[in-house]
């Protein structure tokens, strides 16, 4: 009888072992995402050249990443337009692009952005960016809520 | 039409097999060869159907509209037919009734029959309940179709997926004959050599679709690697890696009467595991760049079918544990170190198995999201597969039952082969590489003293040396690729850079840049030169713009050196900057030519049975 | 020692292979790193082997980091802390069940072996 119990035995206390070895061990979660990097407020302005001004920012504020060779950008696009119109502060944030291309795309398509910050990577590596179009609300410097994608009505439906 | 005549054929065939298992009961015709035989073709015929209606664009099919294109080529609209989830279902059906078909020319029991039947109605049930491709859409000459994948626009898509499928599936046949003797308690030598050859024959195909992949990944996907701890790749690999223990054991069975009911355990198992791939694949419940589009009663089912199968596997399991003890041999004895390979091929494929779903387990246990790769599995294989290549060496030299002689060469090669590891531990500073090196080079040694002596033996004895010698190949090739290959980013712009040194002192050269119009897509590619100021290289990276999609494709060039290649992609094209990732890989093609050796080594063993 | 001589006469040319082999051999830290990285868009592939825009800012990210001194240990740390766990192909090492797997099924298979089959027996 002993041989039949000890195969389920041993995998038991291997699995409870594991289980409190790893619940002992395992550091706390990191909710890292929260804080908006200070990178915003040291990089300047592309169109007038100055850094952001906090002060006239508020405190709640939308951080969007966007591209000009970025399809689905478009598809949000006239919502942030929409939200600009209702004074809504934008921070756009123009991710590793042609300047050229990223002119004619503002140009072509017009300008929902209170500030536009142009960044080669280092931004949106700071701020955990996975891809183009991706929009970060936030509240007090913290980010409340992080939509990876284009926007939907249903995202912004409530600040409309 | 051919949606009304595939879905008929398929309600035929089920009516067919109620009649065939009636039939069994109650004796009514009393051949039933001849019903097998017409139900195993009548299966045959809606994936023809299916491949015909690809090829002609019938676009009253919905499957059709949704995976083909009008301007395809030919061979891609045929192809297509396997490039969705209803289509490769399908194909599997197909592929059960193929081996069915076959296996009844060589054995005609039809207990054995009645399985691969039963199984193959369970999927044609799953056709018909969640996935049929023969869905009927109002035909509109508007319709151009969705298009294929541009990504599976590719010469190696035609055969990968069906060798791998033939690769799963052939284990049908050991699956049947293991439940066959385990139920029957009959445990002729037929069986069992019946069961061997078909499971080479699994293994041939199983071995050729994995290789067939990872070309495939190396060559289409411009990702520069050739294995990527990929679900689906993990999922191919458990079976080959039981399969290959099945062979192993199945010599066992046969040569010295041991280690049946392992043998037979195992075998259901190698089928189990093909089926559970798929499944896995097909649920989506592991994300994977071969995820499909989901539905989860597609999941359910296959969970039903697989539960089905297990139950089975675990009643037989406990049926026969119980005998085991009947067998025993010798310590040092071929008997033992086969049996030893089997613990590792069976443990390294519980490894795989629980690396693939651990992240699924954390996410739901243990609340964390995790992911498994490379630096696990390299940290496992090296712990399971490093003992099992040494005594890859030795232990075919063993004789079976008893050892008596003592091998005098087995000291000095184990001393040769450490002095090596000092030298290529001083020159190359890699621990993975020494270990390779440690662990390989008793082979290479072995193969050639070996060898030398024995030239009158017979295939089956080249065959095993040269699977052998393969895998050692390999291993070195895939070490030595993944250890000291190197990357570089290189960005020319226009105007003022033509020209980038590289680390190792030669020069890239961008010439020019062509735009090109073909049937269903446009190439925009850039012609590359690397010089070492006598000799040079060409490149031409491209990448390709498909329509209808507009999906952009990275299409690789390559260029070889010996057994090294240069591998280009374009990372990035404006109008002023074109940017090259260029990667040297070194001895990658000893990689792909030790995987031919293998798969033609057990060709050699399969063919000289006949 | 017949047998040893021959082995003798391999030694020679397989080591003027060996370290002609070895000798054009480079190693490159950051490459390695690059593999044990996942790349988040691409799911399934590591950012050494992926091309997408995603993989491309990482590794160049990485690198800038590297060059200004600082070491992959700490890169690593921050990128865990900035993309969290899924980002590592290399769990931490308190996953036991993970990591422990290799040689628990190795020590049960053995248990399951001696119980079972009766092998280790000398005449």
């Amino acid at each position: 009888m002993k041989r039949h119990l000890l195969l389920p035995v041993v995998g038991l206390i291997v699995l409870v072992v594991s289980v409190i070895f790893y619940f002992n061990q395992s550091t706390n979660k990191n909710n890292s995402l929260d804080e908006v990097s200070n990178l915003i407020f040291e990089t300047k302005d592309f169109y007038s050249n100055k850094l952001i001004d906090e002060d006239t920012l508020g405190e709640f504020y939308i951080v969007n990443f966007f591209a000009s060779w970025c399809k689905p950008c478009l598809l949000e696009h006239p919502l942030l337009m929409e939200m600009k119109k209702k004074g809504i502060k934008i921070i756009g944030i123009n991710f590793r692009d042609d300047e050229e291309n990223f002119k004619e795309w503002i140009n072509e398509h017009g300008n929902p952005f209170e500030y536009i910050l142009r960044d080669d990577g280092t931004i949106a590596y700071e701020m955990g960016l996975i891809g183009v179009p991706e929009t970060f609300f936030i509240v007090n410097k913290m980010t409340q809520k992080k939509i990876q994608g284009p926007l939907f009505y249903e995202d912004v439906e409530k600040y409309l | 039409m051919i949606s009304y005549l595939g879905n008929s054929f398929i309600y035929i065939s089920l009516i067919l097999t109620i009649f065939f298992y009636i039939n069994l009961l109650k004796r009514i015709i009393p051949s039933t060869t001849f019903s097998l035989k017409l139900i195993y073709f009548i299966n045959l015929i809606p994936f023809s159907l299916l491949v015909y209606a690809f090829s002609i664009s019938d676009f009253t099919l919905l499957n059709v509209v949704e995976n083909s294109y009008i301007d395809d080529p030919m061979f891609y609209k045929v192809t297509s037919a396997w490039g969705s989830h209803e289509g490769s279902i399908l194909l599997w059906v197909f592929l059960i009734n193929l081996f069915g078909g076959f296996f009844l020319y060589k054995n005609q029991t039809v207990e054995i029959h009645k399985n691969i039947l039963f199984i193959s109605t369970l999927f044609i049930l799953y056709v018909v309940i969640s996935s049929n491709p023969f869905t009927y859409v109002e035909a509109n000459e508007n319709v151009l179709g969705l298009g294929l994948n541009p990504i599976l626009q590719h010469y190696l898509f035609v055969i990968h997926p069906p060798t791998l499928f033939l690769g799963y599936i052939g284990l049908i046949i050991p699956f049947v004959i293991s439940a066959h003797m385990l139920i029957n308690k009959n445990f002729s030598e037929k069986l069992f050599n019946e069961m061997l050859i078909w499971s080479k024959i699994s293994w041939f195909f199983l071995t050729g679709g994995i290789v067939l992949g990872s070309y495939w990944a190396y060559s289409e996907l411009g990702w520069g690697g050739w294995w990527f701890w990929d679900p689906v790749e993990n999922i191919s690999l458990i079976p080959w890696l039981l399969n290959t223990a099945l062979i192993h054991s199945l010599q066992v069975s046969i040569k010295s009467n041991q280690l049946k009911l392992w043998s037979l355990n195992l075998g259901l198992y190698c089928f189990i595991a093909s089926v559970f791939g798929t499944f896995l694949v097909r649920s989506n419940l592991i994300v994977s760049v071969h995820s499909f589009a989901t539905d989860p009663l597609r999941g359910l089912f296959l969970i039903i079918i697989i539960t089905y199968l297990l139950a089975m596997t675990v009643r037989l399991n406990i049926k026969s544990i119980s005998n085991f003890n009947e067998d025993s041999f010798n310590l040092i004895s071929r008997e033992s170190f086969l049996l030893l390979n089997n613990i590792f091929f069976i443990c390294s494929a519980l490894v795989v198995f629980i690396g693939t779903v651990y992240p699924l387990f954390s996410e739901m246990i243990l609340k964390t999201s995790v992911s498994v790769g490379a630096p696990y599995y390299n940290f496992a294989f090296n712990l399971l597969l490093a003992p099992l290549i040494l005594f890859m060496a030795f232990a075919p030299q063993i004789n079976w039952g008893k050892h008596e002689k003592k091998d005098k060469q087995i000291p000095y090669i184990i001393i040769f082969s450490l002095l090596i590891c000092l030298v290529s531990y001083y020159f190359s500073n890699n621990f993975y590489f020494t270990l390779s090196i440690f662990i390989t080079v008793p082979l290479f040694l072995k193969s050639i003293l070996v060898l030398k002596n024995n030239f009158k033996k017979n295939i089956s004895f080249y065959s095993q040396w040269l699977a052998h010698l393969s895998i050692g190949f390999f291993i070195i090739a895939a070490v030595y690729t993944e250890q000291f290959d190197y990357e570089e980013n290189l960005l020319f712009e226009k105007g003022s850079t033509n020209e980038i040194k590289l680390q190792n002192n030669k020069t890239a050269i961008i010439k020019n840049i062509k735009n090109e119009k073909f049937q269903n897509y446009q190439r925009i590619s850039v012609d590359l030169l690397i010089s070492d100021g006598q000799k040079v290289k060409e490149l031409s990276p491209s990448k390709n713009i498909y329509q209808p999609s507009g999906q952009v494709t990275s299409e690789v060039s390559t260029t070889n050196k010996l057994f090294s290649q240069y591998y280009a992609t374009i990372s990035t094209i404006e109008s002023n900057k074109v940017g090259i990732n260029l990667v040297y890989k070194p001895f990658i093609n000893l990689l792909w030519l030790s995987a031919i050796m293998l798969v033609f080594s057990i060709f050699l063993s399969v063919v000289k049975k006949r | 020692m017949k047998m040893s001589k021959s082995i003798y006469k391999l030694i020679i040319p397989f080591l003027i292979i060996h370290i002609s082999v070895i000798s054009f051999a480079g190693v490159n830290e950051l490459s390695d790193y690059y593999k044990t990285i996942r790349c988040l868009v691409c799911e399934g592939q590591s950012i050494q082997e992926s091309d997408t825009e995603f993989a491309i800012n990482i590794k160049e990210q990485i690198q800038k980091k590297y060059s200004s001194g600082i070491s992959i240990e700490e890169i690593n740390q921050e990128l865990i802390k900035i993309y969290g766990q899924e980002i590592s192909f290399n769990p931490p090492k308190n996953h036991i069940l993970l990591w422990g797997t290799p040689l628990i099924v190795l020590i049960i298979t053995f248990i399951f072996i001696r119980n079972k089959i009766k092998i280790f027996k000398r005449e």
